[in-house]
Order: C-alpha cells, then sequence, then structure tokens
C-alpha cells in the first residue's frame, strides 16, 4: 500500500472528533507500512478545518465546493472515485459515523476497494492489513483480511483510535484540487438540518446512556444523574419505576416496554435488571451496573459492576470522569 | 411504483450464548434460531405502507437458503406481491459484496423505482449493503431513513445522525433507501395472515437464472476474508470493582476511558 | 248502588269491549312487530350453540332468574330490584285480569276466584303500594344520591331512561289504586286498610261520596292504567328496559362453558378459511352476544368491578352493552329509515367500540362474575381483538411477546432448548424430564414463565422440592413444552393458540401421566378449560390441599412468624374455576396462622392486572397500577403478608409493593413458596 488515506468528516464547518481518531489510525499505519498519510477534505469553506490539520503535520488534500457543504453521499462518491483512482494501492479510512455510513460502502464498490466497517483496531503483519470488528450482535471478534485487494476501505469505531497531537512542529501541505464533478446534476440533494424537538430525546440512537432505575429512591437528585449523564456525553434514560413516577417522561424509557437501545455503553443505577428491562439493552457491548443490591440480576449481565450507595459514589465518578478528560 | 425489497435471514444471537465453531471461521448455529433481520422487518412494512398509500407492485427478495421460506411468507403477508429466493450452494461464505453482486444482478433489467432494505443486520453488522447495491446499480442511495415519503418522481426523506440531529433530504427515483428501525409500526402478522398466502409460490432462482458468475459469488466473490473470530474475553458475571468510594469511582471512571466512552 | 263496571261503560258511544279491542290489538300488534323486528336482528347474527345440557339451563333460570340470586350482590339496589321483581310477577296476573275487564266486568282468571281470588286480592294491593314506594325510593336514590355506576359516559339521551320506566310503574300502580279505591269507597266497606291497603290509601284521596265522581274515577282510572301498561309494554324493546322481557331468556341461554373463549365461528370446520376473522360489526357478534345488548339493564355493576375501568383505562363493560345497542337500534331500526348520509359511517368496532377499550381488558372476570343477568363480555372482547388481530392492529407492545411464541414457544425469547435449565439451581436432586413413551405420576407443566422468568423461577423451584419432600413422582416436558396459550387465544391470536396448543397436546399424548399440575392458573386453565382434548389438571392449590389431607405434609409457623396473612384470589383459578377453598385450607392448615380476609376476595377479588402476555402489555391511560391498589386493600385489613397462587399476581403486586413504598411492610409470597418454607 503506498498511501494511506483519510477522508474528514465535518458538519456545520467543523471537522468532527472521528476524523482525529481516523488520523491517529492512519498515523499507525502509514509508520507500520511505511505509506504516504493524505487527508481528503471535501468541504465549501474548507480553510479553517484545512489549517487545522495541517498543523498537526498532516497532508492535506482539499476540494472546495459547495456541495460539500454537508456530508452528501453521491457527491463524495464521484469526487473520491476521481480523486483516488489515479493513487494505485492505498487504504482509505473514515469514521464509522452515521454520516459515513451513507457512502462508505457505495465508495468501496467505486473504487473498486474491498469494505470493513466499524472496525475496532486495524493492523499490519508483513505488510499485509488486518482489521477487527464485531460480529453476531456485538458478541463475537472477528478478525478480517482483505485477500489481494489493492484498495481497502474501513471505518472506525468511535473511541477505538485514540488522538494525540503531534506538536504542531510541521505543518502538513495543503493541496487545493478542482472539483472534478458538476454538483448541480445531483440525484441527491440537502434540505436542511432538523433538531429533535427540545425534550425529545431519542434514546434510541445514544451511543451513551446513564440510565436510573428504583433505586434512586423516592425522590432522586434528577440533577446528579443529568450531570453525570453530561460529563460522559450521554443522555438520562430510565427503567419503568421512573416514569411510573413521573420522574422522566415516558420516552425516557428503556426497555421491551418502552424504547430499545443499542448504545455502546450502559451505566444502569440502581436498575434491578428486571427481564422487560433487560430486554430493552439487548447487545449492548459495555453494561456497567452500580446497585446497592449485589444479588441483583443486572450484575449477571453486566460487564462490571459496583456495590454501593449511589448518592456516594455518581459524584465521585463524574469527578474523576471530568479530570480523566481534562 | 415498483418496490424492491431486499431481506436478510439471519440467525437470532441476541439471546443466545454463542460458540465457536472449530476453525474458527464462524459460529455454530446449530441451535440457533434464524429470523428476518429487524431493521428489514421496518423495510417491508414501509413499503407496504407506501404501496398501500400511492400503490404499485412490492417485490421482495432474499440471499438464502431455502429455510428463509417463512421469511418470505411474512412479507407476503404483510403485503408484497411476489417473494424471490436466491440460493445456490455455491453463494455459501459470501459476504456483503458478493450478496450485493448477486442483488444487483437480480435487479438489473427488472422494473424498480425504490429498493429498500435495513440499514444494518445484527449479523455482521456491517451496514454495507444497501450502499454497495446502489453503487452497483448506478443509483443513489441513503443510510438510517426514519421518515420516507414518496413524491412525484423523487422521495423525501429524513436520515439520522447524532445526538438527536437529522438531515431532511431528497433523492430522484429510482433510488435505494436503507431504512432505520422505529420508522413505523410494523403490522403483526399473525398466523392466519401467513397462511392466507401459502398458495402462492415463490420461485427460487439460482446461479443460473441470474447469470451471475461463478467468480462472484459466495467464498469467491467475497471481498473479505475471515481469518479468525473468537469471543470476547469475559468473566462469570460482571466483574465486581471493589473498594472504598472514591476508589471505585476512579477505577470505573479509568475502564471508561479505556474502553473507549470517555472521549 | 253498584259502580260501573269499565266494560259496561261506553266510551264516546262506542262499547267498552270494542275500544278494548282496538287498544289491545294495535298495541299487541305494533309490540309483536317490534319483536319480531329485534328479532330479526339476531337471526342475521352469527350462530351460537346454547340449548346444550337443558337441566343446567333450568336450573340458572329458577335460581338466577327468578330467584334474583346475584341481585343482593349490591344489597340495596337488589333488594329493592327483588321487590319490583316480585311485584312485577304478581301483578302480572293482575294486569291480565284487568285486561280481561275491559271486555267482561266479571272476568277472573281461573283459579283465581273464591277464597284464592280473595286473598290474591289482599296480596296483590300490598304489593302496590310496595312498589310504588320502591318506585319512590329509587327515583330518589337516582336523583339525590346518583351513583356513579348509572352514568352514561360518552353516550347521549340514556339518562332519562330510568326514570321514565320508574314514572310508568308508578302511575301504572297510582291508576290501579284509583280504580279500586273508587270501587271500595263506592261499596262503603269500611275498616278494610289492613286487607287492602293501597285500595283505602287511594279512598281516602277521594272526599266525594258522589256517584259519578266514583264512577268517573273507577272507569278513568281502568282505561288508564291500560294505556300506561301498553305503553310500558311498548316502551320496553325500545329502551334499557328491553331485560324486562329478554332477562329470562338471557339466562336461560347463558354460557355455561366458564374459562374457556368460543371458537371463532361455530359451524365452521375450517376458521382460517373465513372471509374474516373476528368481530368487526354487529351482525359479527353472535345472537346471544346481540341478546346480551338487548338485555343490559345500564346498571353498572359490571364497571363498578371492572379493574380497567376503576384504575382509569379506556374500558367499561356496561358500555359496550350500551353503545352496542344503541349501535343496534339506530342500523336495525324498528321502522327502516331513508339511508342519510354520513350516518353510519362510524364503525362499530374501532370507531364507536375503540381499540383502547378492547386492549385494556384483562379478561379478570369480574363483569360476569357479577352480571344478574349473565352478560358475557370475555369472549366479545376476544372476537373484537381477534378481528383487529387479523388486520395486524395489535399493541406494539404485545407484538414481540407473540412474535416470540411463534418463533421459540415462549414470550421470553429464549431458547427451547433452555426451557429445562432452571433445573441445573436445583442441586439436592435431579428434575426428570419425561421422554415420550415414559410414565410418570404427575407431569410437571412449568410453562414458560416458571421456566424463563427468574422470579416466578423461585416458585417451580419451591414446587419441585415441595413435590420431592413429598415422595411424588413427577416429571417435567422440558423442551418439548410449549407456551399454554392461555393469553394467546385471549389476546385474540387464534393461529397461534392452535399452534402452541396442539404442540403441547401432542407432547402429552406421546407420554403416560396420571395427571398434570400447573402453579399458574392461567396454564391450569387453558389446559382443562381450552385444549380440545381432555387431560386432567389440577392446580398447585389443590395438590397441596391434597398432599394435606392425605397428611404428606405438615407445616409449621415459623416463615410467617405471626404476621397477618391474606389471600388473593387469582382470577384464572377463583372466577374462572371456582377453586377458592382448597388455597385457603392450605393456609389455614398452618398452625397458628393469623388470618384476615380482605374485602374484595372470592368472585369478587381484585385482578392484579393481568398475567401471561398481559405482563408486557402497556396502558397508557391508567391513572393507578391495579397491583397498587391491590396492595392497598390488603393493608387496609392490616395483612403484611399477601398470599396468592399465580405467579403474575405474585410479580404485579411484588411490583406493586415497591412502586407504593411499602417495601419491609407487606410481603407478597406464592402458596407453593409458602409451604416450601413452613414444612416440618
Amino acid at each position: 500500500m503506498k498511501n494511506i488515506y483519510v477522508l474528514a468528516e465535518h458538519r456545520k464547518g467543523m471537522l468532527r472528533d472521528i476524523t482525529w481518531e481516523a488520523i491517529a489510525a492512519g498515523r499507525k499505519l502509514s509508520s507500520e507500512l511505511g505509506a504516504e498519510l493524505t487527508c481528503i477534505l471535501l468541504a465549501s469553506q474548507p480553510n479553517t478545518m484545512s489549517e487545522n490539520l495541517s498543523s498537526e503535520g498532516v497532508r492535506v488534500k482539499v476540494v472546495n465546493d459547495p456541495i460539500f457543504e454537508t456530508m452528501n453521499s453521491e457527491a463524495i462518491i464521484k469526487v473520491l472515485k476521481e480523486v483516488l483512482t489515479p493513487s494505485g494501492s492505498y487504504v482509505l479510512l473514515m469514521g464509522a459515523s452515521n454520516a459515513i455510513l451513507d457512502f462508505a460502502p457505495g465508495v468501496s464498490v467505486a473504487l473498486d476497494a474491498a469494505l470493513a466497517t466499524d472496525c475496532f483496531s486495524v493492523e499490519t503483519r508483513e505488510g499485509k492489513l488486518f482489521a477487527s470488528r464485531q460480529i453476531y450482535s456485538y458478541k463475537i471478534n472477528s478478525l478480517v483480511s482483505f485477500k489481494d485487494s489493492e484498495r481497502v476501505v474501513l471505518t472506525l469505531r468511535a473511541g477505538s483510535f485514540p488522538f494525540t497531537t503531534s506538536g504542531g512542529e510541521t505543518k502538513g501541505a495543503i493541496e487545493n484540487v478542482a472539483c472534478p464533478v458538476d454538483s448541480t446534476s445531483l440525484k441527491k440533494r440537502f434540505v436542511k438540518y432538523v433538531e429533535a424537538e427540545k425534550g425529545d430525546v431519542d434514546i434510541s440512537s445514544a451511543d451513551i446512556i446513564v440510565s436510573i432505575g428504583r433505586g434512586v429512591g423516592d425522590e432522586p437528585d434528577l440533577d446528579m444523574f443529568k450531570s453525570l449523564a453530561d460529563s460522559v456525553g450521554g443522555v438520562l434514560a430510565c427503567s419503568r419505576p421512573i416514569v411510573d413516577k413521573n420522574l422522566l417522561p415516558k420516552y425516557h424509557q428503556v426497555g421491551t416496554s418502552g424504547v430499545e437501545v443499542k448504545p455502546k455503553l450502559y451505566l444502569a443505577l440502581g436498575i434491578s435488571g428486571a427481564f422487560q428491562h433487560l430486554g430493552g439493552i439487548k447487545g449492548s457491548p459495555l453494561l456497567v451496573a452500580i446497585n446497592k443490591d449485589a444479588k441483583a440480576p443486572i450484575f449477571r449481565v453486566a460487564n462490571y459492576g459496583i456495590v454501593g450507595d449511589l448518592n456516594e459514589i455518581v459524584p465521585l465518578l463524574e469527578e474523576k470522569i471530568r479530570s480523566l478528560k481534562g | 411504483m415498483n418496490i424492491i425489497v431486499c431481506m436478510k435471514w439471519i440467525p437470532d444471537t441476541s439471546e443466545a450464548d454463542l460458540t465457536v465453531s472449530p476453525g474458527a471461521k464462524d459460529i455454530k448455529k446449530d441451535d440457533l434460531d434464524f429470523d428476518m433481520n429487524d431493521w428489514d422487518r421496518f423495510a417491508i412494512e414501509e413499503a407496504a405502507q407506501i404501496k398501500e398509500k400511492v400503490g404499485g407492485k412490492v417485490t421482495v427478495v432474499s440471499v438464502a437458503p431455502e429455510e428463509s421460506e417463512d421469511m418470505l411468507r411474512e412479507c407476503l403477508a404483510r403485503g408484497a406481491d411476489e417473494a424471490f429466493q436466491i440460493w445456490s450452494d455455491e453463494m455459501e461464505g459470501g459476504d456483503g459484496y458478493a450478496t450485493a453482486s448477486v442483488l444487483a444482478s437480480f435487479i438489473n433489467g427488472r422494473p424498480h423505482d425504490l429498493i429498500l432494505t435495513g440499514t444494518l443486520a445484527e449479523d455482521d453488522g456491517a451496514g454495507q449493503l444497501g450502499g454497495m447495491l446502489a453503487e452497483m446499480l448506478g443509483i443513489p442511495s441513503a443510510t438510517l431513513a426514519s421518515r420516507i415519503e414518496v413524491q412525484d418522481k423523487k422521495v423525501a426523506f429524513v436520515r439520522e445522525l447524532e445526538g438527536g440531529l437529522y438531515e431532511a433530504m431528497e433523492m430522484d427515483l429510482p433510488c435505494l433507501i436503507a431504512v432505520a428501525t422505529g420508522l413505523n409500526e410494523p403490522r403483526f402478522v399473525s398466523i392466519r395472515a401467513v397462511r392466507k398466502v401459502a398458495s402462492i409460490e415463490i420461485p427460487n432462482l439460482g446461479t443460473g437464472e441470474l447469470g451471475v458468475g461463478a467468480d462472484k459469488i459466495g467464498h469467491a466473490g467475497a471481498r473479505i476474508e475471515i481469518e479468525k473470530i473468537e469471543l470476547p474475553p469475559e468473566g462469570e458475571g460482571a466483574e465486581i470493582v471493589k473498594g472504598k468510594p472514591e476508589e471505585v469511582a476512579a477505577r470505573l471512571a479509568e475502564i471508561l476511558k479505556e474502553k473507549g466512552a470517555i472521549a | 248502588m253498584n259502580i260501573l263496571e269499565p266494560a259496561d261503560t261506553p266510551i264516546l258511544g262506542a262499547p267498552a269491549p270494542a275500544i278494548a279491542f282496538i287498544i289491545l290489538f294495535l298495541s299487541i300488534s305494533f309490540f309483536f312487530y317490534v319483536m319480531y323486528r329485534r328479532i330479526n336482528l339476531l337471526r342475521k347474527a352469527a350462530p351460537d350453540p346454547r340449548f346444550s345440557d337443558i337441566p343446567t339451563r333450568v336450573q340458572r333460570v329458577l335460581v338466577y332468574g327468578f330467584g334474583q340470586w346475584r341481585q343482593p350482590r349490591y344489597l340495596g339496589a337488589g333488594i329493592l330490584h327483588i321487590l319490583l321483581f316480585a311485584g312485577f310477577i304478581i301483578l302480572s296476573l293482575r294486569s291480565l285480569t284487568l285486561i280481561g275487564r275491559g271486555f267482561s266486568p266479571t272476568f277472573h282468571i281461573p283459579f283465581l276466584t273464591g277464597s284464592v281470588g280473595f286473598a290474591y286480592d289482599s296480596i296483590k294491593d300490598y304489593t302496590v303500594l310496595v312498589v310504588l314506594i320502591v318506585c319512590v325510593i329509587a327515583m330518589v336514590r337516582r336523583a339525590v344520591f346518583h351513583p356513579a355506576r348509572y352514568d352514561h359516559p360518552g353516550t347521549i339521551g340514556h339518562e332519562h331512561e330510568a326514570y321514565v320506566i320508574l314514572g310508568l310503574v308508578s302511575a301504572l300502580m297510582i291508576t290501579d289504586m284509583i280504580h279500586d279505591g273508587a270501587a271500595l269507597k263506592a261499596s262503603g266497606l269500611s275498616g278494610e286498610y289492613y286487607r287492602l291497603p293501597a285500595a283505602t290509601l287511594a279512598s281516602m284521596f277521594m272526599p266525594t261520596n258522589s256517584m259519578p265522581t266514583l264512577n268517573f274515577l273507577h272507569v278513568g282510572g281502568y282505561w288508564t292504567h291500560i294505556l300506561f301498561f301498553l305503553g310500558l309494554l311498548n316502551y320496553l324493546p325500545v329502551s334499557k328496559h328491553f331485560h324486562v322481557i329478554t332477562a329470562i331468556p338471557n339466562v336461560f341461554f347463558s354460557n355455561l362453558n366458564k374459562g374457556s373463549i368460543k371458537p371463532v365461528k361455530y359451524g365452521v370446520a375450517d376458521w382460517m378459511e373465513l372471509e374474516q376473522c373476528g368481530v368487526s360489526d354487529l351482525t359479527g357478534f353472535t345472537w346471544k352476544h346481540i341478546l346480551d345488548f338487548y338485555s343490559c339493564a345500564d346498571c353498572g355493576r359490571c364497571s363498578d368491578n371492572c379493574p380497567a375501568n376503576t384504575v382509569g383505562r379506556a374500558l367499561s363493560p356496561k358500555m359496550i352493552s350500551v353503545k352496542a345497542r344503541d349501535y343496534a337500534y339506530e342500523h336495525f331500526p324498528v321502522f327502516d329509515r331513508v339511508a342519510q348520509p354520513g350516518r353510519s359511517e362510524r364503525k362499530l368496532v374501532g370507531d364507536i367500540i375503540t381499540e383502547q377499550e378492547i386492549w385494556a381488558c384483562t379478561t379478570c372476570g369480574a363483569c360476569e362474575a357479577e352480571c344478574p343477568i349473565f352478560i358475557e363480555y370475555i369472549d366479545k372482547i376476544v372476537d373484537m381483538r381477534r378481528y383487529l388481530m387479523d388486520r395486524g392492529d395489535i399493541p406494539l407492545s404485545l407484538q414481540k411477546p407473540l412474535q416470540q411464541i411463534k418463533k421459540k414457544g415462549n414470550a421470553y425469547g429464549a431458547m427451547k432448548s433452555k426451557r429445562s435449565a432452571w433445573t441445573k439451581d436445583i442441586e439436592e436432586f435431579q428434575i426428570r424430564i419425561l421422554e415420550e413413551g415414559e410414565h410418570s405420576d404427575l407431569l410437571f407443566f412449568v410453562d414458560s414463565c416458571g421456566s424463563f422468568d427468574p422470579r416466578i423461577q423461585e416458585i417451580t423451584k419451591s414446587f419441585a422440592r415441595t413435590m420431592k419432600r413429598a415422595n411424588v413422582d413427577f416429571a417435567i416436558l422440558g423442551p418439548d413444552e410449549n407456551d399454554s396459550g392461555n393469553e394467546v387465544r385471549r389476546l385474540g391470536e387464534e393461529g397461534l393458540f392452535e399452534q402452541v396448543s396442539s404442540h403441547n397436546i401432542d407432547a402429552f399424548q406421546a407420554r403416560s401421566f396420571n395427571e398434570i399440575v400447573a402453579f399458574d392458573p392461567h396454564a391450569f386453565n387453558v389446559i382443562k378449560n381450552d385444549y380440545p382434548e381432555p387431560f386432567k389438571v389440577i392446580h398447585s392449590s389443590q395438590f397441596l390441599a391434597r398432599l394435606l389431607s392425605n397428611g404428606d405434609l405438615s407445616l409449621n409457623g415459623g416463615y410467617l412468624r405471626d404476621r397477618t396473612v391474606t389471600y388473593h384470589d387469582p382470577c384464572y383459578l377463583g372466577r374462572h374455576n371456582g377453586i377458592y377453598d382448597e388455597p385457603r385450607r392450605v393456609l389455614k392448615a398452618i398452625p397458628g396462622i393469623r388470618y384476615q380476609e380482605m374485602k374484595r376476595s372470592f368472585s369478587r377479588s381484585f385482578c392484579c392486572s393481568g398475567g401471561g402476555l398481559l405482563l408486557w402489555y402497556e396502558n397508557e391511560e391508567e391513572k393507578e397500577r391495579m397491583g397498587e391498589r391491590r396492595v392497598k386493600m390488603a393493608m387496609e385489613v392490616g395483612a403484611q403478608v399477601i398470599v396468592t397462587a399465580c405467579p403474575f399476581c405474585l410479580i404485579n403486586i411484588e411490583d406493586a409493593i415497591k412502586t407504593t413504598g411499602n417495601e419491609g411492610k407487606i410481603e407478597v409470597i406464592d402458596l407453593v413458596e409458602l409451604v416450601d418454607r413452613s414444612m416440618s
């Protein structure tokens, strides 16, 4: 593989964090394979973003066109095909985000490349590329390779490739490329962003959920739990008794009778683990439970557990999390 | 309006204790119940609802062995007009790319305005079929659609981004939409509803009928090679973090960071 | 001087018998025409075989029809009704006599002559007075105290009906009194107040002795009485008071198969082939069910006892009858009307009887146990659910569990092979899985809940331990067992019920056993009452009672520790199968037990919100959970331990104890677990 490419993801003029994680993975591969790392930025007002990338020593290829105000899959597939086809063999890295899920498979077909999505690790052995991903309801780890593909597209699971800044000593070159496609003739068009209504938290698509149950007591300090959820960038959800007590609205309820969720982290606070509730969190890869009852069934299915008093542990946990985030 | 819905037949692994089969290329599936991929259930329901609203014909197709007939019958009971099962033994061991190749050769030359499927399947969790298929057919596509409205010659839809943000978009027909769960309320299919469609024949198409080359299907057509699968290491039940409140809180925060939950 | 008799008094020159004939002819003709129209609707309805076991039906008519057996469940209203009903019976002879008197002044019903007639006149006169008093009390009761169960939420024009009928009956009594009072006064007899109190009372209001006035009152009272009587007769079939005519037949045709659900359609070889499954419109109901609608007197006892109604769900059984009857009278009127556009656009099932009402029912049977005239609701609800189910319209919360049963034979989504996994938790002994061709004395039907729900597994294990200690030869079906299907059938998924039940029946028939035992009353009920093949099945409480009476078990009060115990009757054990005594016998075998009955017990037990699949069902409207209500009832009688004999009651009540914040104050335990912990 001669080249490592990273496609930058942005929204509303800002790079998304996952781009940096893809760059971290790209750096690892480029050093292992001795290949050059280039970040591809398709944007309508790219300057700040390209500067950001460049300042990390990353070479940047910029396509500046109004169509790239958003991540329009049709335009991205067409442009990447034009831009990357001359490159011979390469690995294209992207974050496994909802925006990128819209075009990564199409890109792989357009580039005649092999694709592995949602990889949590990538490695090389004697110049051969391997990726690890999860299959069967996230219960099985699968190590895959790419036959003899000259081109490989990988999307990377958020949180799996920690990025550290290079210190900004050398700047990456910024190369501007004219947009090779006619953006006025697209069959797929962005209309507008739609924000979920205020209060209308969609826990079903949340990646991190802090969920409270009966064990929080009759008059829980909801702010304490909300604050913990904020600290991990998650949303607050609950089990049925909390809704019954009118502490949270119904659409916060996780369970077979409420909302079924598939977060990457589920933090169960004071939830005993009734099957109706557990039925709603199937396939959560990381389930952490805190409960004062050591015999609570939740501990049978959780990955990590703490037996203790929520009022004591939650503020401490938030404090530690915030300090770890720096 | 010709709607084609692509369905996947997968083992239900959400409740099961999984074991890796010898050779570590796949899991043991003998004890597992197979069922329609849940995401695809929303796709067929959406197709049925669109048909009820604007008329047309719904065709269901699945690349799956004979046992998947139950799934296709359920689709017919939901309102599909015809169903096709595509399978030959050589298709075993294919990946999403190989399946997309087969589906593309099925759909090519067949009238299609809208192709629907689920964004993801629980078995490989790849979320790749829709996008690959659309690109092979040369039509635009979108994933994670949480609302779809068919208009004249185009379709308006809303797709999910993260954190409660959605993007409203539109696409010209023909196009492919991979749906998100929850975009409709799939109707209940009773035993009797399935019985009512029992007489509809479900043609079984093999490589011959589709004219797809042997190099495109099964393991040969796959672009990914599974080297090894394994169960993630885990102990019996939860690992209980013990100690004083400060200690357990600190340890848990570290675990969350290690696992990538704190970015 | 003799008073003029009506038959001898021409009216406007026309002879009275001719007038009587015309009035009688017109009103009877009209009455029969209306009855013909009403019965015609029954003939359009679905078939329903209701002529089996005539002796039992006759007995029911005597006990519950003429005997009014269920009336005193509401003591005050019941006594009033019994008095009115008795009055109605006694005075029917009088009414016939009076009709005859329009033709001949000396008309008598055969046998009602001489001393019998003399006595009857006195009895009748007392009755008239009693009925008048009852009518006045009933009107005052309605107007002043206005019991909530008499309301008709969501409909108009029903409130006055009771006053119309009570007014008409009062008018009948008063005109009768005037008729007789005038004759009494004219006869000059005095001191008759003890024999003819009503006539005497009326005569006291007649200050004059002038014969023309008394003649006028006597004859006028007669004719107004006749007109009111015939008016009343014709009012009955167009109002809620049709029950006066239909109640006795309704009791005669009542359902004798308690606990079971009717087939999709009677007399159909393969219901799967039907154009439509279930009931979407009036004529989809069976003729008996429409007779139920005719017969409802709007007394509201059903809704007053309906747990769904009590906690604020959309369901009121009475209003189903009222709304369906309104619909019947509107769409099948006495006189054909020209169809008005838009009039009939509202559908009976879906618009008038809403989906919320239809799904809110727990099938607890409280309404049916309460109805004085055996109106049925469960079969109707199930029939309507069958229709909604056929269209795929079922509450989201029920979809998944039903799908799971379809695929895996249990609502929990667990793998079939794990059905006997709980046995591994018992280390002391091995639990036998009965293989095909083998025999065991007792086949323990664990059902899905006992196999997969971690809390209910505790009951399963307790029961297994108890049987083991009593040296009973028992075994389970293991992976060959399927969900019993009780709720599957009651939710209207008949095809799935057939699937699971036939699977279980095959499994039973491939093995040999003396009887089946189940601790879940739902499983017990469905095997006993719904499975098409007969199997001997007993409930755990019956089994435990038997062990105790055989001396195979002895209990101590160690676990209860002097706490006050109450027993919650599970619907499918008590109301649906009449098992009230055995569980109590078991409890009372615990030495020194302090037992306190709840106000709502036996057939008035209050549903905990439903078992089986209803555990998954989410209701948006309810303000309080039924289980919470039940916990309060137990605490009101000072109970510290609620014993039940149903795993779902246990789960619901246990949940409710937590949500009402009563943990530590009261505990709920299954009878099986209590026995297990009290064995000595």
